[in-house]
């Protein structure tokens, strides 16, 4: 169901404002220029439903001041972006980040009938289908199956201790689920020598039957790519100072294997904790400075790569949060929120209006750009691909991302 | 030995004939396992050299017919119960996990394993873990009888009710979610009943509830009017739709056909043609099973060379295989966390269509975590073989002699003959004869290729 016309302004120093046509853009192919590695997206999920309201603070609302007289971030501590809004304070990265002109900010994100269960609104971002429908496959996993890379890429991997994600579940691709890149392995204690004696075994000359033969294909490309990513892991590391936390040591990991080459194009990782029902102020803070850190660290240590401009972040979360505090010094579920983008190919800035918080609905936040038109930016823009099939409608991308 | 990939089976006419050992194969100790990793979930030497003792056809009798001396089924119900007071299905898991491994009822559990799949339910959605132990103790009753009665029995169920919200089935919104699963994926399969028919089934399953954990019919909301499925009319309620399904010609194909990809070869090219002959038996003889399994497993298709080998090892079955050929026990918690790792955790099918079986289980992942469900199972004190150490066993009854014993492994272990190269290098390992080498050389070869397939 396509949007009307819808105004998009950027304030950052370095873009100008955009305009949206109302129609959906052709990828411009002959202007693209041939990138010898494919694109990568590092998918961030804020689990739990990020306070966008104290995200991206509404500076001079009244109304926000009112309405959380506990939880409300105070205009003279946010960290500018424009006349009228600002940062938590404690995301001193994404400010860093928007400086360099690399992050975008998509205003008011989500969808129709809105639905407060984690889980199912969590999977509708998924699987932009709703739970009547069923849902074999995540947005993603619809993408890498039309990507059609060959058999043995690695074209996506989760790096996370939770089962795989339903955006990358596809029904001809499995997407391995790793921990951590040490777990990624053979564990026996002479794993080295196990994996040497398979890759012979595997790579045997004898004549064998379909059966057999794909068993020996599977463990063959099962062991190289773990070879890969444990060898990745011996380069020397680079002077990036990076900070605590778990989102952290997996940007790192991430980073190490781009650098290292492997032509992995989706990155899944995720970031629990948001669900601030009660004292949200420490919680919240402490979840945005490690966001803010780590992403700014991650774009740090591949600004002076040959990567820089091939690597994107999108950090979303399945609703935002009610704009009213409740009575424990939290929020409960929402609606709308933010996306951010970030990456050399990012129009920076803002990107659709704040929110009218005078304008609400059963007191939520209306939502005025859907989720999928997010998607559509990114499929369209950043991988060149038509959304249309994979997002089962015309979506016009929300124009975050330099086409 | 070279494989040719263009076997094709025996026609239908030979295939279920009886296997008669030197003309159609050999009856040896190779073949004898065969029969005990499909028919059950693998066996110990001494069990497998009795087997050859007799006649094939003894052996697979004697493997249906075994029964759960009185003394462990109360053991075992003890425990199970103690599982489910834990309110954890970890612990359920482990306590099935130890049974696949342990039971003389190797037949039995083989098919309760089969029933999960097939009438799958999840312990995701169905968090009462003595509902969980419920269904799979009802699984265990019927595993081969009759078919009416097991599936009149499920559709009561309070597991299943529960996982396809039919305990909420009113007069005014019929739930259809039971009736399409128990027409699609139960009894006849997609395209044996029109839309139409589902929704005249879900009437006759309104008003099936359930109370206090246990299966009651509330009158009240049971729609009592007529109804036409499958082209019969009646005032039917959800025992008569039941039967009314049971009775269409689908059903006896549908099982069959299922069956007998599970137990020989999941990619049969004409399946209903070829298992002819055994459905018209299971029709005939009113749908009851162990007649039927008798004959699949004791026939000469079963124990062709098309049939040996073409089965990818289940996670379920590489682990409980390993550990049943050498009369073995582990720390079941554990192991049943690692198949879940591997893709399959017992009660947490993917889906109401249960696990896809054959190439299914092969991935990038699953494979590293094959290999390492075998490493954390080797390395383990708890991991027993006959009461020994993985090694003190190899060492104790196996052959002195390093090349004997990689043959003894062959014919007790593998379906396919181990390459050259892996069997030079498992030799070398078993020459040095220390705890160490021999851990090695099981680990590598039950890590190769060759390993999962049976």
């Amino acid at each position: 169901m396509p949007n009307s016309r819808r105004q998009f302004l950027s304030r950052s120093a370095s873009a100008a404002a955009i305009t949206f046509s109302g129609r959906l853009p052709v990828p411009l192919l002959a202007a693209v220029e041939k990138k010898k590695a494919p694109v990568v997206l590092v998918v961030i999920e804020l689990q739990g439903g990020n306070d966008g309201l104290n995200t991206v603070v509404p500076t001079s609302s009244e109304t926000y001041r009112r309405l959380r007289p506990n939880t409300g971030i105070a205009a003279g501590n946010t960290l500018s972006i424009s006349s009228d809004c600002g940062f938590h304070p404690q995301l001193q990265g994404f400010a860093e980040l928007l400086e360099q002109g690399k992050l975008g900010i998509v205003n008011g994100v989500g969808y129709d009938n809105p639905n407060r269960s984690h889980f199912e609104s969590m999977d509708i971002w998924h699987t932009c289908q709703r739970s009547g429908d069923r849902r074999p496959e995540g947005w993603l996993g619809r993408w890498i199956e039309s990507a059609q890379r060959p058999a043995g890429d690695l074209t996506a991997l989760h790096l996370g201790d939770q089962q795989l994600p339903l955006a990358l579940k596809s029904q001809q691709r499995p997407v391995p689920s790793i921990r951590s890149k040490e777990q990624f392995r053979l564990r026996a204690a002479n794993a080295d020598q196990l994996q040497q004696q398979l890759l012979i075994a595997s790579e045997t000359a004898e004549s064998t039957d379909d059966l057999l033969g794909f068993i020996r294909s599977s463990t063959s490309t099962a062991l190289q790519t773990s070879q890969r990513i444990q060898a990745t892991g011996r380069r020397s590391t680079t002077a990036t100072v990076w900070p605590d936390g778990n989102l952290s040591r997996k940007l790192q990991t991430v980073s190490g294997l781009i650098r290292a080459g492997l032509e992995t194009s989706v990155y899944y990782l995720s970031l629990g904790g948001f669900d601030t029902h009660a004292q949200q102020p420490d919680a919240h803070g402490r979840l945005l400075r490690q966001l803010g850190d780590a992403t700014a660290a991650f774009m740090r240590d591949l600004a002076e790569t040959e990567h820089a401009d091939r690597v994107m972040l999108m950090c979303f979360s399945e609703f935002g949060r009610r704009v009213a505090e409740n009575a424990s010094a939290g929020t409960d579920h929402g609606t709308a929120g933010p996306v951010f983008l970030i990456g050399n190919q990012v129009l920076a800035g803002l990107h659709g209006d704040l929110p009218d918080l005078n304008q609400l609905e059963n007191d939520d936040l209306k939502y005025h750009t859907d989720f999928r038109q997010v998607y559509a930016d990114v499929l369209e823009n950043w991988f060149q691909t038509d959304s249309r099939e994979i997002l089962s409608g015309s979506w016009l991308p929300s124009g975050a991302i330099r086409s | 030995m070279i494989r040719m990939s263009e076997l094709s089976p025996l026609p239908a006419s030979e295939a279920w004939m009886p296997f008669r050992p030197g003309i159609d194969g050999d009856w040896n100790v190779a073949q004898a396992a065969h029969l005990y990793r499909r028919g059950g979930f693998g066996a110990p030497l001494e069990q497998l050299q009795q087997a050859v003792d007799q006649s094939p056809d003894q052996a697979v009798s004697g493997l249906i017919e075994a029964v759960e001396p009185d003394t462990y089924r109360s053991t075992m119900a003890t425990l199970a119960h103690a599982a489910a007071a834990s309110g954890d299905t970890r612990s359920l898991a482990a306590w099935w996990l130890r049974r696949i491994i342990s039971s003389p009822a190797q037949a039995q559990e083989r098919l309760v394993l089969f029933w999960h799949g097939h009438f799958a339910t999840s312990a995701e959605k169905v968090t009462d873990v003595s509902l969980m132990l419920q269904q799979n103790e009802l699984l265990r009753t019927h595993a081969m009888s009759g078919f009416e009665p097991f599936v009149q029995a499920v559709s009561q169920d309070p597991a299943m009710l529960l996982w396809l919200d039919a305990a909420a089935s009113r007069k005014a919104h019929p739930n259809e979610n039971y009736a399409r699963e128990l027409m699609e994926l139960f009894c006849l399969g997609e395209g044996k009943y029109t839309e139409q028919d589902i929704r005249e089934a879900a009437r006759c399953f309104t008003g099936w509830e359930v109370r206090r954990k246990q299966f009651r019919f509330n009158r009240f909301q049971h729609d009592n009017g007529s109804k036409t499925v499958l082209g019969v009319t009646g005032e039917f309620g959800g025992e008569d739709v039941v039967q009314v399904v049971l009775q269409q010609s689908a059903a006896a194909e549908f099982l069959i056909c299922k069956l007998v990809r599970y137990y020989l070869r999941d990619d049969i090219a004409d399946v209903v043609n070829l298992c002819q002959p055994l459905i018209r038996q299971y029709r005939d003889n009113g749908l009851v099973l162990k007649p039927i399994l008798k004959q699949i497993l004791n026939s000469r298709l079963f124990h062709s060379p098309w049939c040996v080998g073409y089965r990818v090892r289940s996670p379920i079955d590489l682990a409980a295989g390993l550990l049943r050929c050498f009369a073995g026990s582990a720390n079941t918690v554990q192991l049943s966390d690692q198949t879940k790792e591997a893709g399959q955790g017992l009660f947490f099918p993917p889906g109401v269509q249960g696990w896809d079986e054959g190439r299914a289980w092969i991935n990038t992942s699953t494979l590293l975590g094959r290999s390492n469900l075998i490493a954390e199972m080797l390395t383990d004190s708890a991991t027993r073989f006959s009461g020994q150490s993985p090694a003190d066993y190899v060492r104790d009854k196996f052959s002195d002699n390093a090349e004997t014993i990689v043959r003894q492994i062959q014919d007790l272990l593998f379906s396919r003959p181990i390459p050259g190269s892996t069997a030079a290098q498992a030799v070398e390992l078993l020459h040095r004869r220390t705890d160490q080498s021999i851990r090695e050389a099981l680990q590598l070869l039950c890590s190769i290729p060759e390993f999962q397939l049976c």
